[in-house]
């Protein structure tokens, strides 16, 4: 069956390029991915702990290490299914997520992976915070209308975007009902001193597709994704369904329990689209949501006030 | 070829069309050029500074330009649609348009496409398309169908040329060095033989079959882009037959407009009577009501079922401050008027259905402009930007420009176009029987009461603002440090009887930590007043120095079972010294597993070794049981020491490996005496791990589904097969030709 998807693969591509070889001219444009052997391990590999502790632990239950090629890229870690839940309970708008993120991505000043919207679902129920990074779907309608197979679905659940794939169409952009994707409508100011990789999504580049990524390049040593460290109330859960235990940095819970025992919800489930985030709903509140206007300058709290009051004319 | 005198005669009437330029018409074209340069102008800079140049934000994602493709495959439907059809009805008057309609197809096809690669952030990539195209992608459905569609009408033009230039070969009208061997070329010696005429025939007729399905799929295609995603207004099923209704409506106003243009301007009146003008009026009249029944169907739809994002694009159309006015003339001026003025008898002449038609266009681009626009402004989760570009799009000078330069170009290749070969087909003019009842009526007369258009100079607006750039320098970051402070922490850790020191170096800086990576970290033993360095450790990159702590030291005692360490950094560079200390025991702590009336338990067992190496067990201490995983250690249960040994429950329900297996860690944790102590055990009682499945997405999966590689194979060979039989014919026709020269000879 593989045999046969390959080669009928190849007669497509086959087929296309003679069809439009006239326009490309000369020149491969496949830019691999350095590729970087995997360093030899034994059976153990060291990992470090939330607590910042180093342990031990067998190579099953690490992931992998070094710079994986580009077909270990797109594969994903296997046996994993990475999930992230958010306790919108515990957010009062602190945006230290949304700084952390933008800090370790470079992001050039504006772009926001992670957003934070004020969201009020009806005219009588209370207003909340609610941190919205990529949604990592099961079934992303971003990867499916990708004209170049730039964005891509993982095994472990993740959805990356290979920057130097992406031809900038932005009909991901059209495609996400989260409106999760940015693009890079200009040249990235901070040039950081790395190697792209799909995994870290770092240098961005101009005129392509860049979102949320999960952190792949720092849980693969088993590192928390920056955002989840880096909120000061403990709203983000991050960790592998299939281990069943998430944890926010301090503690670690059974995910199974977690969005059992707080009735946790995917946003927009009608959609089909079947997210890896989930939302634990904002019931005994830490903090009342007025608390999220106070460290905000002047202008963003005029801005959510106009905002709501938009939100109040459709009744939404 | 032979032909009668009055063909003759009709030829020479476009002798001034072919060869002569007029002064206006010169002027016109330095306008088009200048117009097309500008364009060229602003896309450089789109090229230079990224797309930041235009309006588009990550909102509102598709602006003008993708505006102006579908507007411009739209009024490619003139000649697929209007042309094919009339084609194969046997229509007596479609003659004279037929090769117009032709040409505005070819020439829109060409431009409409060159829109959406202005729209793609990397047109260097244009290559990946091919390289890694995925045919579950509307984008690639659209490109296979837009390149097929472009093909067959280039074929259908040429086809209805052939004729025509096989006059011009043997009646040249002309000097030009330059069109005579493009005519001999291009006539592929067709001499109008019964045989040869009888395969054009045959050629033309099957091509029109084939052009009318593909052009309804290209459109339908393009609607698809839209109707595919989750968004309001666009998640439409009646997107498609709505898209090709508003093409053949724009599309017939373009043709009118290019009739009305070319009758002027060559004089044709003698061709294009008012009856054309009056026919094709009324098919507009009538996609017109077709065109008004579909929005009318969409929105009510829509409105009627208010779901609330649906609502929110429906108020954004219907908002005197936002849409209203455009959805006004785009819905109900640009249908109804037309209607109006075409139904009416009194207010029918051929300047008021150009005008209606003029209407009409404009009416269809604006739609464009309103299906695009507002569902863009209205995602499913509100904007919470505040730059106003991000929340309202507005086009820049550069998609003004551009947008311009692509009328610009359109009309310019019609100019130029009309150089090469008669706007009506000559010798079939000539073949029809009855065409002077049709020519009968000049209607000069009207012309002068009704409505004059002036040609108004396309100015874009965005060109005022040419002048209005800024140059914003990038901002440049930098950062001064001076001294940082560090902080270095010693931790003690004995798993399994390994014992090591970790040394945590952190650099602080603003108040956050960061690790220091590489940084040497030296261990010291401390015994009394006395410092003994066990070695020194470079850090890893999470600021970790770890050393083991070498058994001469263990065995040696201590000062009574107690060992004490230092671990120091000296600093280097900018970063300031640190040290840290630590004091620890010799502890050997050991897991077990056991069952006791059908309850899995785990035990662990601590000892602590004193000065002369008797080991005695650990009083009244707190030992935590964990579950490594990932990100984090799952604590699964916590007992205390009772003469050594504390019991708990075993997690039966947390996931293993495949077999079930679970390491369970036990520790003793930042205890002041005993440091950090952990034994590590391993058994198969968690829940086995199903196998993975290899889960199938679909249409996200690398590979497409079959039924949709097999349906594109099938539907692309259709149509290339008779594309390929249409071009044997073309073939088969000059073979003829030269049988029949070589006979000459002879």
């Amino acid at each position: 069956m593989k045999n046969k998807n390959a080669s009928r693969r190849k007669f497509l591509k086959l087929g296309l390029a003679a069809g439009a070889s006239a326009l490309i001219g000369g020149g491969s444009v496949l830019s691999a991915i350095s590729k970087v052997n995997k360093p030899a391990g034994g059976d153990k590999v060291k990992m470090l702990s939330p607590e910042g502790k180093l342990m031990e632990v067998d190579r099953g239950h690490a992931l992998c290490c070094g710079v994986p090629t580009s077909k270990e890229v797109r594969k994903g870690i296997p046996g994993r299914h990475f999930v992230m839940v958010i306790d919108l309970s515990k957010c009062r708008n602190a945006r230290k997520c949304v700084s952390a993120c933008s800090k370790m991505h470079f992001l050039q000043p504006g772009q926001e992976y992670i957003k934070v919207f004020l969201m009020q679902d009806s005219e009588d129920t209370s207003p909340y915070w609610f941190p919205k990074p990529c949604f990592h779907c099961d079934a992303p309608a971003c990867v499916n209308v990708c004209p170049v197979g730039a964005t891509f679905k993982r095994e472990d659940g993740v959805v990356l975007i290979d920057n130097e794939r992406c031809i900038g169409c932005k009909f991901c952009m059209a495609a996400c009902p989260y409106s999760s994707r940015v693009f890079n409508w200009k040249k990235p100011g901070l040039k950081p001193e790395a190697n792209y990789s799909p995994e870290s999504s770092v240098p961005q580049k101009i005129g392509t597709v860049g979102k949320c990524d999960f952190c792949p390049d720092s849980f693969v040593s088993g590192i928390l994704p920056d955002c989840v460290t880096a909120c000061p109330n403990g709203v983000y859960y991050f960790g592998d369904k299939n281990e069943d235990v998430v944890t926010n940095g301090v503690e670690a819970l059974r995910f199974s329990e977690l969005v059992k025992n707080k009735s946790a919800y995917r946003y927009m489930e009608e959609l089909g689209t079947r997210p890896s985030v989930y939302y634990l709903p904002p019931v005994d509140r830490s903090f009342p949501y007025e608390r999220g206007f106070e460290e905000l300058p002047e202008e963003m709290k005029k801005a959510y006030k106009v905002k709501r009051a938009h939100l109040k004319k459709f009744k939404i | 070829m032979n032909v009668d005198e009055k063909t003759l005669r009709n030829l020479k009437t476009f002798k001034p069309q072919l060869e002569s330029v007029s002064k206006r018409g010169v002027i016109v074209a330095i306008v088009l050029v200048l117009v097309i340069l500008a364009g060229v102008y602003a896309l450089i800079t789109q090229i230079v500074k990224g797309h930041i140049v235009t309006g588009m934000r990550d909102n509102v994602v598709w602006g003008l330009y993708i505006v102006n493709f579908i507007f411009f495959i739209g009024i490619s439907y003139a000649g697929a649609l209007i042309s094919g059809i009339l084609h194969l009805l046997r229509v007596p008057w479609r003659t004279p348009i037929i090769r117009m309609a032709e040409m505005i197809t070819v020439i829109s096809t060409l431009i409409g496409p060159s829109y959406i690669l202005l729209c793609i952030g990397r047109l260097d990539r244009l290559p990946h398309l091919v390289l890694f195209g995925r045919i579950q992608s509307p984008i690639i459905w659209d490109a296979i169908a837009i390149s097929t569609y472009l093909s067959g009408s280039i074929i259908f033009l040429y086809l209805a040329m052939i004729r025509d230039m096989a006059l011009l070969r043997d009646n040249p009208l002309t000097k030009g060095k330059w069109r005579n061997p493009i005519y001999r070329f291009m006539a592929v010696k067709y001499k109008d033989t019964t045989k040869q005429k009888e395969l054009l025939n045959q050629a033309t007729d099957l091509l029109s079959i084939v052009i009318i399905p593909l052009a309804i799929l290209v459109h339908s295609v393009l609607a698809w882009i839209f109707g595919m995603t989750l968004r309001p207004g666009w998640h439409s099923t009646i997107f498609a037959p709505y898209f090709v209704v508003a093409a053949v409506y724009s599309g017939t106003g373009v043709l009118i407009m290019v009739m009305w243009v070319f009758r002027r301007l060559y004089h044709l009146e003698a061709h294009l009577t008012k009856i054309h003008f009056n026919y094709l009026g009324i098919i507009m009249i009538v996609l017109g009501a077709l065109y008004g029944y579909f929005t009318f169907s969409e929105y009510l739809t829509s409105w009627y079922g208010s779901i609330k994002w649906d609502m929110e694009v429906l108020f954004r159309l219907f908002n005197p401050g936002q849409y209203w006015w455009e959805f006004v003339f785009a819905v109900f001026i640009g249908v109804l008027l037309p209607i109006v003025i075409i139904t009416i008898p009194r207010f029918r002449s051929i300047n008021s259905i150009a005008f209606a038609s003029l209407i009409a266009v404009l009416a269809m681009w604006v739609k464009r402009y309103l299906i695009i626009i507002p569902t863009l402004e209205s995602p499913l989760l509100p904007i919470h930007d505040l730059r106003p570009e991000y929340v309202h799009y507005s086009p820049t000078w550069v998609e003004w420009t551009l947008t311009a330069a692509g009328i610009a170009l359109f009309i310019l290749l019609f100019f130029i176009f009309s150089k090469f070969i008669p706007i009506i087909p000559v010798v079939r003019t000539g073949e029809e029987k009855d065409y002077s009842r049709l020519r009968k009526k000049v209607f000069e007369k009207q012309m002068k009461q009704l409505i004059r258009l002036r040609k108004r100079s396309d100015i874009p607006i965005g060109m005022i603002f040419l002048l209005l750039i800024t140059f914003t320098a990038p901002a440049v970051m930098s950062q001064e440090t001076s001294g940082i402070k560090t902080s270095l922490h010693l931790d003690f850790f004995n798993k399994e009887g390994a014992k090591s020191l970790v040394a945590s170096l952190k650099g602080q800086e603003e108040g956050k930590y960061f690790p220091l990576e590489n940084m040497k970290v030296n261990f010291e033993f401390v015994s009394g007043n006395e410092k003994k360095p066990i070695g020194t450790i470079s850090t890893t990159a999470k600021g970790k120095a770890t050393i083991e702590i070498p058994k001469k030291i263990i065995s040696s005692g201590g000062s009574k079972g107690v060992f004490s360490f230092m671990a120091t950094f000296t600093g280097i560079d900018k970063y300031k010294s640190s040290t840290s200390s630590v004091e620890i025991r010799n502890v050997n702590m050991e897991l077990s597993f056991f069952q006791k009336e059908g309850e899995k338990e785990i035990s662990c067992k601590a000892m602590e070794a004193g000065q002369d190496g008797k080991m005695t067990p650990i009083p009244d201490m707190k030992i935590e049981f964990y579950v490594p995983r990932t990100f984090s250690l799952l604590k699964v249960g916590e007992g205390s020491l009772s003469d050594g040994v504390a019991n708990v429950e075993f997690p039966v329900t947390l996931p293993g490996d495949s077999a079930g297996n679970l390491t369970i860690v036990a520790k003793i944790e930042d205890n002041e005496t005993y440091g950090n102590v952990e034994a590590t055990g391993r058994i198969n009682w968690g829940k086995p791990l199903p196998p993975m499945k290899i889960v199938k997405r679909g249409l996200g999966d690398t590979d497409a589904p079959l039924w949709m590689v097999y349906t594109l194979i099938i539907l692309l060979s259709l149509v290339w097969f008779h594309y390929l039989y249409i071009i044997i014919t073309v073939f088969r026709i000059r073979w003829l030709g030269k049988y029949a020269e070589s006979k000459e000879v002879t």
